[in-house]
């Protein structure tokens, strides 16, 4: 380029630049109203019975910060590798993604990193840096949650198992081919090995007495509900015909029993699944009678889906109403029509016996029973014993209230005093996912209790620090308050849809669990669902939207049309709020709801 | 390396060649291929560029003056009403004296709705501040597009590269696409005189006192003057670097010429056709196409077609209530000659909303202006109904 052109060029003043520059114009004194980074819930989280802090963990997967993610998943849920196969996911239901394309299969990515944690080498002995020791009534999710909870916080643990071998109903009620035996063994020696004592075989009131408890600061109740209830046929008693609770139980402990080619499984909760799906694998011919329609089965829509693909039958709007035999030998039983009448108070509409169709009789050689188990609590002393059959516990679990001196009704206690309870024996929906929340739930109440005993209770323990969600989830790491992944001031209030900018999110589709063909299922009792490829999983984690949680998208610092939003080095960001106007446009873009706008001095 | 490829692709190819850091647009017909092509050559990376979606015209070049505030070389491109459309953000450009490249299609203006060329988007532009070049060629339109930029980032003023709708965007010919690094030293990456930086934060086009605005106008006015020269030594630099010249105005066959045809776009090839058979009689009929029409080439067009001579302008436009908008500028830039000098003009309205310009319409002009002694109107339609 000749030099004259430029030069000349290079003459002429350009354009209308202020000589000072701007920053003395702090246009942030224009605002009203500020934006402020704060967590809000995920809805996930909040529908989580364990109190999972998912989309957390789910961000660090994402990253590719897997050991994070471990880690954060074990605070609060400490047996990701078997809630991962049979937890039925209300997470995935509440997942905002739902409404979008499909919903992250969160249960996928869970059991990948719950199969991580087992395959490592066995993590180290926790030493209990707390004088008192707590024992756990019960080896099953409940008990072994709150030991684990408990033995994290300081604290010596116990737990006294009836059976020979511990995992509760995980090992008793939850047949091989959803969670398989090797993955539960490993899962009692990891938590053995992290110090949480196990005495197998030493039930209370079957070995070890109650009175002698009184050496434990608190003890914990967890002893699940194996009591089954009668189907109400008439004849019930009798060869033939049994709970199927128990015959589940058989089956795990390797004694197969002999049901014959026509079995019925009475009952339409997991347990009945459970049956009908163990049985086929006997070879049984298996058909589920239910009193209601399908739409009101209590089970895991996926059991009943899968059992359906195993072959089993349904038999809808059918009461069983007599046993029948002859000699002495099962023939079959006789059913009563029903139909749907008004909703009772479960909200599900009442079977009534049908006025138009005739009884009908199903040839059969096996019935088993599963319509409901209720707790057995015969061990305990009569003032502790629930009316109702199971424990009407408070917000954290206490059934004699968080204060060792409390009297019950029914006078003083004898033996141990602090005493709460969870899982099965209380009152709440029975499942895995509930039992791990109990169970983590009475380990806070305890550990505070046992710091108002000691007269070191801290000033801020209202358990709203800690408890999230609509449903009084509780979080480890919100209740230690030294914990550095802590949240700070989180909001506790749900992101719903509509709090999010889908614009910025992309259509992707879910990878579905890779299943056994039927035919290869019902061989034998290996695992039917083999869950995701590691791919698939970090793929699911990909498709989280982090609701209503910074996740450093910088969308926010792309849009903001005042430069006041800058990166820091430890990821997150700054407003200056010397030059943030209030606009709104970092919350108005932000794709998952995790900027709120605040009025000015409110 | 020699392709066949449509005139929106030559557009495409030279925005590349340019190494251009950001492309915002919105599609418009004739013109979306040109971003097409683009946004794949940005997703497969054979362009390090930034490609950012908008809503609007108005929006793309919006984001071009940010982009290029900052410092980094930027384009887009558009037709007809998403140039109407952009109105006052060209003003924006232009004042802030934003060395943008844009390409326009010339496209008629609705309604009635319609998709074919004619030149009235643009020059409905005329007065924003931009840089204007018309194009005849696929060639011409690649090779323009690399210049356009050395020209706006040695004035610091947007250039409007424009070519006719389908007649070359959507027409295939043989181009010839230069060397990448002929090109790198041919255009050097941009030096930004001002930059926007957020570290050191100033206000760009706040408030100008009377006092200042029209020093600002002067400024950028002169900048346009030292455009209309500046195009021809880029056009002559790169003629000795790929041997191929396109001037600010064409003078051919005219020197000699009793009649002169004046046109620009793609009538020009036609008349050039024209041109050549009536010399073939020995007829001394001569072409000049104007390339550039802002900064308009005055001093040019004086000398071209000075003499005693008729001089036809062909106008693929209308100035509704006056006439042809080259002619009436030709007319005027002619004004000041001594009146032996001043050539008898004729501007001829034409071609208007795609209509086809064929040698015998141009034909039917030469006759007419032979024979005229005077136009009796400043506008004359060619081939309307009455």
């Amino acid at each position: 380029m000749p030099e004259s052109r430029e030069t000349k060029a290079r003459d002429i003043p350009a354009v209308a630049v202020s000589q000072t520059s701007t920053r003395v114009n702090k246009t942030g004194s224009w605002k009203y109203i500020r934006p402020r980074y704060r967590d809000r819930v995920a809805p996930c989280n909040a529908r989580c019975p364990v109190g999972i802090d998912v989309e957390g963990y789910m961000n660090l997967v994402r990253e590719g910060r897997i050991w994070e993610a471990e880690d954060l998943l074990l605070r609060e849920n400490p047996m990701p590798a078997i809630t991962g196969r049979v937890c039925d996911h209300p997470c995935e239901e509440a997942c905002n993604r739902q409404g979008f394309d499909e919903p992250v299969a969160i249960h996928g990515v869970e059991r990948y990193l719950g199969d991580l944690i087992l395959e490592q080498p066995l993590p180290d002995h926790f030493k209990p840096w707390r004088t008192e020791r707590i024992a756990l009534v019960g080896s099953g999710p409940a008990g072994l949650a709150c030991a684990y909870h408990l033995n994290r916080l300081g604290y010596g643990v116990t737990v006294f198992e009836s059976d020979a071998q511990a995992g509760g109903m995980l090992r008793q009620g939850i047949p091989g081919y959803r969670l398989p035996r090797t993955v539960l063994d490993r899962q009692i020696e990891w938590f053995e090995a992290q110090g949480i004592e196990i005495r197998c075989g030493e039930g209370i009131g079957d070995g070890v007495d109650w009175e002698s408890l009184s050496e434990f600061a608190a003890v914990f109740l967890a002893t699940g509900a194996h009591s089954s209830r009668a189907a109400g046929m008439v004849d019930e008693e009798g060869p033939g015909v049994r709970p199927g609770l128990e015959f589940l139980r058989d089956v795990n402990r390797g004694q197969i029993p002999i049901l014959g080619l026509r079995v019925a499984v009475i009952g339409g909760g997991n347990t009945a699944m459970d049956c009908a799906r163990t049985a086929r694998r006997l070879g049984s011919e298996v058909t589920v009678v239910y009193r209601r329609t399908r739409a009101e089965m209590p089970a895991i829509a996926a059991e009943i889906e899968e059992a359906e693909r195993e072959g089993v039958t349904f038999r809808f709007l059918a009461a069983p109403r007599a046993a029948l035999r002859e000699n002495g030998v099962l023939t079959g039983i006789a059913c009563t029509p029903m139909e749907l009448g008004p909703p009772d108070d479960s909200g599900r509409r009442r079977p009534i016996p049908s006025e138009t169709e005739q009884e009908f009789l199903l040839e059969l050689d096996s019935v088993l029973t599963a319509i409901g188990e209720t707790p057995d609590l015969g061990f305990l002393p009569d003032p502790l014993k629930p009316r109702w059959g199971t424990f009407e516990v408070g917000p954290l679990n206490a059934v004699t209230g968080e204060s060792p001196d409390l009297d019950t009704a029914e006078g003083p206690l004898s033996g141990p005093t602090m005493v709460f309870a969870g899982g099965d024996v209380a009152e709440q929906p029975r499942t895995v996912a509930h039992a791990l929340g109990a169970g983590k739930r009475a380990a806070l109440g305890i550990d505070r209790a046992l710091h108002v005993a000691r007269g070191r209770a801290p000033e801020d323990w209202d358990p709203a620090g800690f408890t999230f969600g609509p449903e009084g989830n509780v979080s480890i790491t919100q209740y230690r308050r030294d914990d550095p992944i802590r949240r700070e001031d989180p909001l506790n209030e749900v992101v719903e849809a509509e709090d999010l900018n889908p614009e910025h999110f992309q259509k992707v589709p879910r990878h579905s669990d890779w299943h056994l063909r039927p035919d290869d299922a019902l061989q034998d009792f290996s695992e039917a669902n083999r869950g995701l490829l590691p791919d698939q999983a970090l793929e699911e984690a990909q498709r989280c939207f982090n609701c209503g949680v910074c996740n450093g998208c910088e969308l926010c610092l792309i849009y903001c049309p005042d430069f006041a939003i800058s990166r820091r080095a430890d990821g997150g960001f700054t407003i200056d709020m010397d030059y943030c106007k209030g606009c709104g446009i970092c919350a108005e873009e932000c794709p998952r709801g995790a900027i709120v706008m605040t009025q000015e001095g409110v | 390396m020699k392709k066949v490829m449509m005139g929106n692709h030559a557009v495409s190819w030279g925005v590349s060649l340019a190494r251009a850091e950001v492309v915002s647009a919105y599609p418009i017909t004739p013109q979306t291929q040109i971003v097409e092509e683009l946004s794949e050559m940005c997703s497969d990376g054979r362009l390090d560029a930034r490609f950012i979606k908008v809503e609007s015209e108005h929006s793309a070049m919006a984001a071009c003056i940010g982009a290029s505030a900052t410092g980094a070389r930027t384009f887009t491109a558009t037709s007809s009403q998403g140039l109407a459309l952009m109105h006052e953000v060209l003003h924006w450009a232009a004042g802030g004296r934003l060395p943008i490249v844009m390409a326009d299609i010339n496209r008629a203006m609705a309604p009635g709705w319609n998709i074919w060329t004619d030149q009235n988007d643009s020059l409905s532009q005329r007065d924003t501040g931009w840089i204007q070049l018309y194009c005849e060629t696929n060639q011409e339109v690649l090779d323009t597009t690399v210049q356009a930029f050395k020209l706006a980032e040695a004035v610091d003023l947007p250039v409007m590269l424009i070519l006719d709708a389908f007649f070359l965007s959507h027409t295939s010919e043989p181009v010839d696409v230069p060397d990448q690094d002929a090109v790198d030293r041919f255009l050097p990456p941009r030096q930004a005189r001002f930059k926007l930086d957020t570290q050191d934060p100033h206000a760009f086009g706040a408030l100008v006192r009377p006092d200042a605005y029209m020093e600002m106008r002067w400024h950028q006015h002169q900048a346009m003057d030292l455009a209309r020269t500046t195009l021809d030594e880029i056009a002559e630099e790169w003629n000795g670097e790929f041997g191929r010249n396109w001037p600010a105005v064409e003078s051919y066959r005219a020197a000699d010429a009793e009649l002169i045809l004046v046109t620009s776009g793609t009538i020009t090839s036609t008349a050039r056709h024209v041109v050549d058979q009536r010399r073939d009689r020995g007829e001394r009929v001569g072409l000049v196409k104007v390339k550039m029409f802002r900064p308009f080439p005055t001093d040019v067009l004086r000398k071209v077609l000075a003499g005693p001579r008729r001089v036809a302008v062909l106008d693929r436009n209308i100035s509704p209530g006056h006439g042809g908008i080259f002619a009436e500028e030709i007319r005027s830039a002619l004004y000041d000659l001594p009146l032996d000098d001043r050539p008898l003009l004729f501007g001829y309205v034409l071609g208007l909303g795609g209509r086809d310009v064929t040698p015998a319409v141009i034909d039917d002009i030469i006759e007419q202006t032979r024979v005229g002694a005077r136009a009796e109107r400043e506008d004359l339609w060619v081939g309307v109904n009455p």
